[in-house]
């Protein structure tokens, strides 16, 4: 009699669990008729085995990085489907902090299917992926942005807001320069990890190639190390990366030197001198600017004005390049050169304008002149005699 | 000396048919003459378009990626370039608003009565062409906000069922805005609209002089009921002085606009950039661009942008057909105060397009 209870109850279980399944099949059907996997001509028997009544069962998570480098860690495998294709994803990823904690059995560990998808796989290159270079941070994000997830593994969960805040960020995502740098230009995509202290130098300067050689050549570099600091995050910060300003430096209170300075000690001339000189160069440009601006929006050609102002922008650069020696030259060389840049587009901008003004001083006798004539004019039909009234005819 | 060049003149050039014409052309003087300047200053501010539109030609070079800066060129390195190209970008502005001013008071004094209705049909039609040339114009340097505004601006059209796809098309030459359109509107604004304009230019002002000058009915009874004559000025030298001291006026405005509101250049179109905000087309476009904005999806089941440019065309239409409906004293006064309504209309509606209504 129980039985005869229990069975409906167990067979309506059955129908919703099959009914969940299957949609869960059609899900992963559609999403991999748009990978590149479907377009490369594999099924989902590559992938999964043990078809039981035309179902899959998934791959376990543990499994899921084996089953993928069966095909991706083999050379001629893959060079079918693509000559240049990198086939050392794997060997990467056991480095990496995910497939260490892989390998000890934490399946929370991220794997391949978490970043790439399990279905939707598609390439590097095509803006639809979870890893193309705009997305990487958003996939990265819905793991180590998770708070509750990042105490288990005693991470920090704040990466991600504080790279979206960073000068990387706005280069990457609004000025759509896919050459900034996301999670996986620092930490590597497959092999992904921290750097450590004396590795961060090195990974800032895969792309800041000349602060790294100033630094390297200059005072900064020995006393760095033997403190045991990690060089361009003691002044610039990891994540939370912000542009470079004039105003980072300095010994008053928020400026980047006082970390370690005050104004007793050593070397605060040079600091002054940095500060000094680099708000020079930052007020001459912007009232150059400022003037070429007013200027070009008057419609007055300023070519020559905007060459200068791109020169002098471009030895503010230099400038900040050299702080990076922190030594006096040739940061103050450079400063006088951009300093003269300023002056010289400054000129060039007032120099239009006055030519403004001479063409309105043209146009105002011009003017003087039509009014002259339009006296005249005025005079004359006054001097008319009266016309006498119409006539019917 | 001057007596015998004349007469050497006359026999070869023999003029006097023309001069007797000139001779004896009177305007009528009462208080409403000052209308009369208005077509006078149309035309002149036409002759100034004419003018610096030929001198701009010369420089200028109708392709996507040679037109903003061959206009960067006209104002910076042509003497005088930012002179001329300011005064033809002014002067267009000033023509729409004086060719506007004209329409609406040969409407409000009757102008148009018997039989002066070619005169007016041949004059609506010269207002669109105004229009048409500011629109073609409006694209020629190549910038962001003219790119843009036109892209809004034949959008529009695709609204009008049937041919709103075609007349696109055609305008565009492709399904956007891109080079092409830039040649094609090029064409129109220097060949295929002067090629029209001056012919009808031709038929409107020798239908003015054969007519002469309208005198407003009520002006009309007033001196027939006192018995007196309206006064009249010979068309030269008093009429044509005071024609000639508006005209002084208007290049001694365009030529202080020109100095001291300099035509922006802005900057150069980029088709695959965002649309900046605040996109609108000029003035004179400006009620239209904004009434549609109020215009709900669906009026009655039929698109509601449609539905807004049938209204547009049937005001054109009674607007083009006034002097063969308004022929009676009634009807007269319904074209006057529909021209009232219409111009509060678009006051307003301009006003609301500049203070930011309807989600601008």
């Amino acid at each position: 009699m129980t039985a005869v209870r229990i069975a409906p109850l167990v067979l309506a279980a059955l129908a919703v669990v099959a009914q969940a399944a299957a949609q869960d099949r059609q899900a992963a059907e559609a999403a991999f008729k748009n990978s590149v996997h479907a377009a490369a001509g594999l099924e989902c028997g590559s992938c999964h085995s043990g078809q039981r009544a035309g179902a899959y069962p998934a791959i376990p998570r543990g499994e899921i990085a084996v089953t993928c480098a069966s095909c991706h860690s083999d050379a001629a495998y893959m060079h079918r489907f693509d000559p240049q294709v990198r086939v050392d994803q794997m060997s990467q990823y056991l480095t990496s902090a995910h497939g260490r904690a892989l390998l000890k059995g934490e399946t929370r560990a991220a794997t391949c299917s978490d970043c790439h998808t399990a279905h939707a796989v598609m390439r590097v290159r095509d803006p639809r992926s979870p890893v193309a270079p705009r997305n990487v941070a958003k996939t990265c994000a819905q793991c180590h942005a998770d708070a509750e997830r990042m105490k288990l593994f005693g991470h920090d969960a704040n990466v991600f807001t504080d790279w979206s805040s960073s000068v990387h960020a706005h280069a990457l995502l609004s000025r759509g320069d896919t050459s900034a740098p996301t999670c996986s230009t620092c930490h590597g995509s497959h092999g992904a990890t921290p750097p450590g202290v004396t590795e961060v130098a090195n990974v800032c300067a895969q792309c800041h190639v000349r602060e790294a050689q100033n630094f390297t050549a200059g005072p900064k570099k020995a006393i760095f190390d033997a403190l045991g600091q990690a060089e361009c995050l003691v002044c610039h910060g990891n994540h939370a990366i912000q542009p470079p300003s004039h105003t980072l430096i300095g010994i008053t209170e928020g400026t980047v030197c006082a970390t370690c300075h005050d104004a007793s000690g050593k070397g605060v001339a040079t600091i002054r001198n940095f500060r000094d000189s680099s708000d020079g160069l930052e007020a001459a440009l912007r009232s150059a600017e400022a003037v070429v601006d007013r200027a070009e929006h008057a419609g007055m050609l300023v070519d020559s004005a905007r060459l200068a102002v791109q020169e002098a922008h471009e030895q503010r650069v230099q400038s900040r390049v050299a702080i990076h020696t922190f030594t006096d030259q040739p940061f103050t060389e450079i400063v006088a050169t951009g300093l003269e840049a300023a002056r010289r587009a400054e000129q060039a901008g007032q120099s239009a304008l006055e030519e403004l003004q001479n063409r309105r001083r043209g146009l105002g006798i011009a003017t003087l002149l039509i009014v002259g004539f339009l006296v005249t004019l005025w005079v004359k039909i006054r001097r008319l005699p009266v016309p006498p009234p119409l006539s019917d005819g | 000396m001057a007596d015998r060049l004349a007469a050497w003149r006359r026999e070869r050039v023999p003029l006097s048919a023309f001069e007797d014409v000139i001779r004896e052309k009177t305007v009528p003087v009462h208080r409403h003459s000052y209308a009369y300047y208005l077509g006078g200053m149309t035309l002149f501010l036409f002759g100034i378009q004419v003018g610096t539109g030929a001198l701009l030609l010369l420089y200028y070079r109708p392709s996507a990626s040679e037109a903003y800066e061959s206009v960067q060129f006209i104002m910076t390195r042509v003497p005088f370039g930012w002179l001329v190209r300011s005064i033809h970008a002014w002067s267009a502005n000033l023509m729409v608003a004086a060719a506007a001013a004209h329409l609406f008071s040969v409407l409000f004094l009757h102008a148009y009565r018997q039989p002066r209705e070619i005169t007016w049909v041949s004059g609506m039609l010269l207002l669109a062409l105004t229009l048409a040339f500011g629109f073609t114009g409006y694209l020629l340097p190549w910038n962001e906000l003219a790119y843009f505004a036109t892209r809004v601006g034949t959008d529009i059209m695709t609204a009008v069922p049937g041919v709103g796809e075609f007349v696109v098309r055609f305008t565009r030459g492709g399904p956007d805005v891109t080079g092409a359109t830039l040649t094609r509107l090029f064409g129109m604004h220097v060949a295929i609209l002067p090629m029209i304009a001056t012919v009808l230019l031709g038929l409107h002002v020798w239908l003015v002089q054969a007519h002469g000058m309208s005198v407003p009915p009520k002006v009309e009874d007033s001196a027939s009921r006192s018995g007196r004559r309206v006064s009249a000025l010979p068309f030269v030298p008093h009429f044509i002085l005071r024609e000639a001291f508006g005209w002084t006026l208007a290049l001694a405005l365009l030529a202080a606009l020109s100095a001291f509101f300099p035509w922006e250049l802005g900057v150069k179109a980029d088709p695959f950039a965002p649309a900046p905000a605040g996109i609108r087309p000029e003035w004179y476009f400006l009620w239209m661009f904004q009434g549609l904005k109020y215009v709900p999806a669906h009026v009655m089941s039929i698109e509601g942008e449609a539905m807004a440019l049938a209204v547009i065309g049937l005001i054109a239409v009674a607007g083009l057909t006034v002097p063969f409906w308004a022929t009676t004293e009634r009807t007269r006064a319904m074209a006057r105060w529909g021209g009232v309504a219409i111009l509060i209309m678009m006051a307003v509606l301009t006003l609301l397009a500049y203070r930011g209504g309807a989600g601008d």
